[in-house]
């Protein structure tokens, strides 16, 4: 709930939720209680989720189509951009390997490389999405992360059905990254929330019972 | 016409159960509230997405209570129908009466 509403109001639904469940709590047991609140979080977030896309659709619409094109167009020369940081100061002409298992090491360098590289990218841009669109931080990079991952969901199903459970690592790149653009999306909405949080402050909450 | 604007239906039944609740309305009261007089669970936040939508029309006003330890120390979130507000709620009331005067609506669900 704290990710996906202002300070304030965040603070009013969580009390609001603690207090009926400590109402449910002493009326029907803890198993009860828990599963109401469990519900109640989640068609809660559901319908902060809907909400703050409606509350400003055109503007969510068009940072993520921003994600997306930075994605595909940073995401195309990440490769290269790995290949240049191996190659940092070495002379074009010199041989990178002399060895099998020099030539091995390498390749993995790039594979992962190239993999950390995906996910730090994913990750800047979900921060950077969620920087764009203020107070809906987590709706702008959700919708992103939804739409850059439903491809790779249509292949992986596609795929899965005809090879098998294993997927190969380019789809399930965009799946990492899809998570990673979510996290960012988070951090830079616990970020603002910790701000307005020191310059609202209120008492801590109760316990975590659930 | 052009500039009057109507509530939503759950606008509508939000807006109503405040006016029941008087000084008590805050989000648990209106919730229950709702779920009391129609039956249909709603969830907080759907409470909250309205109210703070019609605030933002300037249809209800709302402060913060006291916090108290039920709540973890948070504060309640009051709200009130302003004037606005209940210009809103009694056109879009003489609305709904104007469109079933002649209807008979018992009658006309029985097929």
């Amino acid at each position: 709930v704290n990710l996906f509403t202002p300070y304030e109001q965040s603070e009013s639904i969580l009390g609001d939720l603690l207090e009926e469940f400590s109402d449910l709590e002493s009326k029907s047991g803890m198993a009860f209680a828990c599963r109401w609140y469990w519900r109640q979080s989640v068609r809660t977030v559901a319908h902060l989720i809907g909400s703050g896309f409606r509350g400003g659709p055109w503007k969510i619409a068009g940072f993520v189509v921003v994600g997306f094109l930075l994605s595909f167009f940073c995401g195309g020369r990440l490769e290269e951009a790995v290949v240049a940081v191996l190659n940092f100061g070495r002379h074009p002409h010199d041989n990178p390997y002399y060895t099998w298992s020099q030539a091995q090491a390498r390749i993995r360098l790039i594979m992962y490389g190239d993999l950390v590289g995906h996910l730090l990218l994913s990750l800047s841009i979900g921060c950077i999405v969620a920087m764009a669109v203020k107070g809906r931080e987590m709706v702008a990079a959700i919708t992103l992360a939804f739409v850059l991952s439903v491809p790779a969901i249509g292949l992986s199903l596609v795929w899965s059905a005809r090879h098998g459970p294993f997927l190969p690592l380019q789809l399930i790149n965009p799946l990492n990254g899809s998570i990673m653009i979510v996290i960012g999306g988070g951090i830079v909405r616990k970020i603002r929330w910790t701000a307005a949080s020191r310059t609202t402050p209120v008492k801590s909450a109760k316990s975590d019972e659930c | 016409m052009p500039g009057i604007d109507y509530l939503g239906e759950f606008e509508h039944i939000v807006v109503l159960a405040l006016l029941r609740l008087g000084d008590q309305a805050y989000g648990v009261t209106v919730r229950q509230e709702i779920e009391l007089r129609i039956g249909r669970e709603v969830s907080i936040g759907a409470i909250y997405a309205t109210l703070d939508r019609l605030e933002a029309k300037g249809y209800v006003k709302s402060r913060l209570g006291d916090p108290t330890p039920e709540r973890g120390g948070r504060s309640k979130r009051f709200f009130r129908v302003s004037a606005k507000g209940m210009a809103a709620v009694n056109r879009t009331h003489r609305a709904l009466q104007s469109m079933t005067v002649g209807l008979d609506l018992v009658r006309s669900c029985s097929w």
